[in-house]
C-alpha cells in the first residue's frame, strides 16, 4: 500500500468564506479515491486546490512524495498529475483526433516540433490506442463540437489521459451524462485502475456511481472532512447519512 | 531658497494648470472610451476620429457665424446623433457573432479609417485654428492664467461630475448599468437594451466630441488629431483600468500631470513613449488596471 | 470554424488550388509586363507582394495564434531601414543585407515579444500599435537616419548572377520567390507539431497548460517569427525603391496589412497575398484619380467585416473543396 497523493491541512478563504477547512488525506497508488458530499461542501474548491487551479490559504499537496502545492498547470501535468474538467474543455473547433494528438503530444519529449505531424510516432500510437480505447473510431475525423455530450465527456477524459500520466484527477466525470453513458463511463474508469494501473481521484455527485467504484471515499461537508473509508464504511456512517439525509429531507419539504 | 521657490511659481506652477486643462480633456475622451468598453464591452477604435470630429464641427459651425458657446452647445448632440447611427447601424451588426470582441476592434478600426479621410475631403489636409474664444487672463496668486484654460478646467470639471452622477446617481444610469451587467435579464425586465446600447455609446461619443471642442481653441485641428490622441485616451483607460471612471479620472488626471511636469525636463519627443511605457508597466504589474476587474478583453 | 489547413482526407486542397493559381497567375502577368514592355505595373506588382509578406507576418498572428498585431509595420519598417542601411553604407550586398535583416529583426521580435505577449486581446492590439507609434515618431526625429525624409539612394543589388534590383522582371520574380518560400514555409510549419501548437492556443489557450505546455514560449516564439517575416519583407523594400522612409513604420503601413488580411482571408495564409495584391491595385487605381483612396478601402473593409467575415479565400476555398470532394462520394449521397 502506498500512497500516490497526500494532502495536508489543506484550506482556502475566500474571502470571510472558508470553503475549505483544514483537510487532509491520502490517495493510494492504483486505487480509485473519491470525494463526494452534499452541494456546498466544497468538493470543487478542494479539487481545484490539488489540482493548483487555485492557490491554497493554509496547508500542502505531495504527489510522489514532491510537493506539488499550487503548481501551475503545465507543471502538475510534468510531475505526472493530470486532471479533466467538469464543464467540457475541448478544443471544439478541432477534429477529434487533432484534439487527442495534442494531448499526445507531450510523449514527444521534446522531440519533432518542426517535424510534420506524421511523424510523430509516439503520439500518432497513442492517439490511436485512445480512440480504440474510448470508441471514438467512427468520430476520429469529426468536429469536438459536433460530439453529443456524452461523447464529449468521453473525449475529455481520453484528452486528460493522453500524456499516460500516473495520476488522473477527475472533476464530475459524468456531468449531465444520461443513464447508459453514465454506466460505460463508470466501466471505463474502473477499467483504467484495474487494467491500466492508474490512480485515479474523482469528485462526483453521483453516490451509487462513487459506492460502486470507487477503494476509498472522503466525505466532505461544509468545507471539513466530515468522514472516509471504504464505501461500506462511509454509508454505514451516521453523520454521513445525517449530512446526506438532512439535505434530502429539506428539500423534501420544499 | 528663494529660487525654489520662483521656479515652482513661475515655472512648475503653470505648467501643471496647463497639465490640467488638458488633463480634463484626456479625462473626458477616457470617460467615453471607458464607458463604451464596460458598458457595451467593444473597444472604439474610432474614439480618436470622433474627437477629431467634435473639433471640426466647431470650426463648422463657427463658419456658420455662430459664436464659440452655440459650438460647444450644438457638437455634443450632434456627435450623439453620429454615435447612435453608428452603433445602431454598424456595430450591432457584428454585436451577435463569436468573434465579437477581435469583429468590433476590427470595424471600428476600419470606421476610424474611413472617418479619417472623410475629414480630409470635407477639410482638407492643413491644420485649422480657432481664436480663444476668451482671450486675455486672470492673475491669481502672483500667477498668470489664461482665461480659456481656466474655463476649460471648469466646465470639464463640470461634465465630469455630471457624467458620474448620471452613471450612479440616476435611474437612467442604473437601467444601463444593468443592461451592461446581464443584457438578457434586463430585456425581460423591459429594459430597451438596444437602444441602452445605442444611447451608451452615444453619450460615449458625445464626450469625446466635448473634448474635441474644448481642446479645439489650444491645439490646431488637423485630420489625424485624433490618431494622435487615441494613444492618450487608451494608455488611460488602460491604466486606470478598463470599465473604471473612477479609474479614468484618476489616471487622466495623474498622467496629463506627468507629462506636462516631465517636459520641463525631456524633450516633447520622448512624451509619447513615457506614457507608452507607464502603460506597459502597469500591463505587466497589473493587467487590469488601477481599479479595472479581470476578465474583459 | 474548421481550420482550413487540417485538410480534408478526401480530394486535393483546395487551398492548394488557390496557392499554385496564386503563382502561376503571378508567373503569367510577368511575361505580359515583359511582352508589353512595362515596368510601372511590374515595380507595383513587385511591391504588392513585398506587403503580401507583411500581411503573411499578420496573418501568423491573427489567423493562427490568435492575436491581432497593430503595429507589425514597426519590424516591417525596421527591416526596410537595416536592409536600406546595409546596401548604403556598408556593402550591396544582397545576402549580407538579408541577414542582417533577419538578426536584428529576431532580437527586435524578442525584446517586443517579452513585452507584449503578456497580453491578450485587445492589449496585445494596443501595445503591439504603441511600440509601433513609439519607435516610429523616434525614428521619425533622428537625424542620422534622415528623420522625416529617411535614407534615399540606396543602389541596385545583384541577387543572383544576371539580375539585379534594378530590373523590373527580374527583382519581381525573386520577390516572388521570397515571398512563396516564406508562404510555404508556414504552410509546412502549420503542419507541424509547433504549428498546430499555435492553433491550438487561438483554439482554446486555456487548456494548452494542462496538456503540458506553457503558451507563452509559443506566443512568443510565433511573435519573433512574424518579426522576421515582416522584417524580411521590408528588406525589399529600398531595393525595390531605392529609399526608406519613416512612413513605412507608421499605422497606415500595420492597418493596411491587417485590413490585406481580413479581405484576402484571416487563417488562409494564401488569402493575405491575394489581399494584398488586390488592395494594392485597387488602392493605385483609385489613387489615379483621387488622393482619397483609403476611404474606399476602408469602406470595403467594414463592409467586409460586416458581411464577409472569413475574407475572400476564406470563402471561396470550403465551397471549393466541397466541389472537390465529390467525385470520391456517391453522387446521391448530397
Amino acid at each position: 500500500m502506498d500512497e500516490i497523493l497526500s494532502v495536508r491541512g489543506i484550506g482556502v478563504n475566500f474571502g470571510a468564506l472558508r470553503a475549505v477547512r483544514d483537510v487532509s488525506f491520502e490517495a493510494q497508488r492504483g486505487k480509485i479515491t473519491a470525494v463526494i458530499g452534499p452541494n456546498g461542501a466544497g468538493k470543487s474548491s478542494l479539487f481545484n486546490l490539488i489540482s493548483g487551479a487555485i492557490a491554497p490559504s493554509t496547508g500542502q499537496v505531495f504527489f510522489e512524495g514532491g510537493e506539488v502545492t499550487g503548481n501551475s498547470p503545465d507543471k502538475m501535468l510534468r510531475a505526472g498529475l493530470s486532471r479533466s474538467f467538469q464543464i467540457t474543455n475541448l478544443f471544439f473547433e478541432l477534429p477529434v483526433y487533432e484534439n487527442l494528438r495534442l494531448a499526445a503530444q507531450y510523449l514527444e519529449q521534446g522531440r519533432g516540433w518542426l517535424r510534420p505531424v506524421a511523424s510523430s510516432a509516439q503520439a500518432e500510437q497513442r492517439v490511436q490506442e485512445l480512440i480504440r480505447q474510448f470508441t471514438l473510431h467512427d468520430k476520429a475525423n469529426e468536429l469536438a463540437g459536433y460530439l453529443s455530450h456524452g461523447e464529449q465527456r468521453r473525449l475529455e477524459i481520453a484528452v486528460s489521459l493522453a500524456s499516460r500520466p500516473r495520476m488522473l484527477l477527475l472533476d464530475e466525470p459524468t456531468q449531465g451524462m444520461s443513464h447508459a453513458d453514465t454506466r460505460e463511463t463508470e466501466t471505463l474508469i474502473r477499467n483504467l485502475a484495474t487494467e491500466h494501473g492508474l490512480s485515479i481521484l474523482l469528485v462526483e455527485h453521483d453516490v451509487d456511481l462513487v459506492m460502486n467504484l470507487s477503494d476509498h471515499v472522503v466525505v466532505m461537508h461544509q468545507g471539513q472532512k466530515l468522514a472516509e473509508g471504504t464505501p461500506e464504511q462511509v454509508r454505514a456512517n451516521p453523520q454521513v447519512q445525517a449530512a446526506y439525509f438532512g439535505e434530502r429531507q429539506e428539500k423534501a419539504s420544499c | 531658497m528663494n529660487q525654489v521657490l520662483e521656479w515652482l511659481q513661475f515655472v512648475l506652477a503653470p505648467q501643471m494648470i496647463n497639465g490640467l486643462s488638458i488633463g480634463v480633456a484626456v479625462v473626458l475622451m477616457a470617460l467615453g472610451l471607458t464607458i463604451i468598453f464596460g458598458l457595451l464591452d467593444v473597444i472604439n477604435m474610432a474614439h480618436g476620429e470622433f474627437y477629431a470630429i467634435g473639433a471640426y464641427v466647431a470650426v463648422a459651425i463657427l463658419g456658420l457665424g455662430l459664436s464659440f458657446w452655440w459650438a460647444l452647445l450644438l457638437t455634443p448632440v450632434l456627435m450623439a446623433a453620429l454615435g447612435y447611427v453608428t452603433e445602431r447601424g454598424l456595430i450591432q451588426r457584428v454585436f451577435h457573432s463569436k468573434d465579437r470582441h477581435t469583429l468590433t476592434l476590427l470595424l471600428t478600426f476600419g470606421v476610424a479609417v474611413v472617418l479619417e479621410d472623410v475629414l480630409k475631403i470635407i477639410f482638407g489636409a492643413n491644420p485649422l485654428r480657432i481664436e480663444s474664444p476668451i482671450p486675455g487672463g486672470t492673475e491669481m496668486l502672483g500667477l498668470f492664467f489664461p482665461n480659456y484654460r481656466l474655463f476649460v478646467m471648469g466646465m470639464g470639471g463640470l461634465v465630469i461630475v455630471a457624467v458620474w452622477l448620471l452613471v450612479f446617481r440616476t435611474s437612467l444610469g442604473a437601467m444601463v448599468r444593468a443592461a451592461a451587467f446581464d443584457r438578457y435579464m434586463s430585456a425581460s425586465l423591459g429594459v430597451p437594451v438596444s437602444r441602452v446600447y445605442a444611447g451608451t455609446f452615444a453619450f460615449g461619443v458625445a464626450l469625446a466630441g466635448v473634448a474635441g471642442v474644448l481642446l479645439a481653441p489650444i491645439y490646431s485641428v488637423f485630420p489625424t488629431m485624433g490618431r494622435d490622441f487615441v494613444l492618450i485616451a487608451f494608455s488611460v483607460v488602460i491604466i486606470g483600468g478598463m470599465g473604471s471612471i473612477k479609474g479614468a479620472v484618476l489616471a487622466g488626471l495623474l498622467l496629463t500631470q506627468i507629462q506636462s511636469i516631465s517636459s520641463l525636463f525631456i524633450s516633447p519627443v520622448w512624451n509619447d513613449p513615457l506614457l507608452f511605457g507607464i502603460m506597459v508597466l502597469v500591463l505587466m504589474w497589473r493587467p487590469q488596471g488601477l481599479f479595472g476587474k479581470l476578465g474583459h478583453a | 470554424m474548421p481550420d482550413p489547413h487540417i485538410s480534408s482526407p478526401r480530394g486535393p486542397s483546395a487551398l492548394r488550388v488557390f496557392t499554385y493559381l496564386f503563382f502561376f497567375g503571378a508567373l503569367c502577368f510577368a511575361l505580359l509586363a515583359k511582352w508589353m514592355g512595362d515596368v510601372f505595373f511590374l515595380r507595383l506588382a513587385t511591391e504588392a507582394l513585398i506587403f503580401g509578406g507583411l500581411a503573411l507576418s499578420v496573418d501568423l498572428l491573427l489567423g493562427r495564434v490568435g492575436l491581432l498585431p497593430l503595429g507589425q509595420a514597426l519590424f516591417f519598417g525596421l527591416g526596410a531601414y537595416v536592409s536600406a542601411l546595409v546596401l548604403k553604407e556598408w556593402s550591396a550586398s544582397f545576402w549580407l543585407s538579408m541577414g542582417i535583416t533577419l538578426c536584428v529583426c529576431a532580437i527586435a521580435g524578442l525584446i517586443g515579444g517579452v513585452i507584449a505577449i503578456r497580453a491578450k486581446g485587445v492589449y496585445f492590439a494596443l501595445i503591439s500599435f504603441g511600440l509601433a507609434q513609439v519607435i516610429s515618431k523616434i525614428v521619425f526625429n533622428t537625424r542620422e537616419l534622415g528623420a522625416s525624409d529617411g535614407i534615399i539612394g540606396v543602389p541596385a543589388v545583384a541577387v543572383v548572377p544576371g539580375v539585379d534590383s534594378g530590373d523590373p522582371l527580374g527583382f519581381f520574380l525573386v520577390t516572388l520567390v521570397i515571398i512563396l518560400g516564406l508562404y510555404v514555409g508556414l504552410r509546412y510549419l502549420m503542419e507541424t507539431p509547433m504549428g498546430r501548437q499555435l492553433s491550438a492556443i487561438r483554439v482554446n489557450e486555456h487548456r494548452v497548460p494542462f496538456l503540458g505546455f506553457d503558451p507563452w514560449r509559443f506566443k512568443l516564439m510565433a511573435f519573433v517569427g512574424a518579426a522576421c517575416i515582416a522584417g524580411v519583407s521590408g528588406a525589399l523594400y529600398p531595393m525595390l525603391r531605392g529609399f526608406v522612409s519613416p512612413e513605412l513604420m507608421f499605422f497606415q503601413v500595420s492597418g493596411n496589412a491587417v485590413i490585406n488580411v481580413i479581405v484576402g482571408g484571416t487563417g488562409t495564409l494564401i488569402g493575405p497575398l491575394y489581399g494584398s495584391v488586390l488592395l494594392t491595385g485597387l488602392r493605385s487605381v483609385v489613387g489615379s484619380f483621387t488622393a482619397h483612396h483609403q476611404i474606399v478601402i476602408g469602406l470595403l473593409f467594414v463592409m467586409v467585416v460586416i458581411l464577409f467575415p472569413r475574407g475572400l479565400v476564406g470563402y471561396l476555398a470550403p465551397l471549393l473543396q466541397n466541389r472537390l470532394n465529390l467525385p470520391t462520394r456517391n453522387r446521391g449521397e448530397l
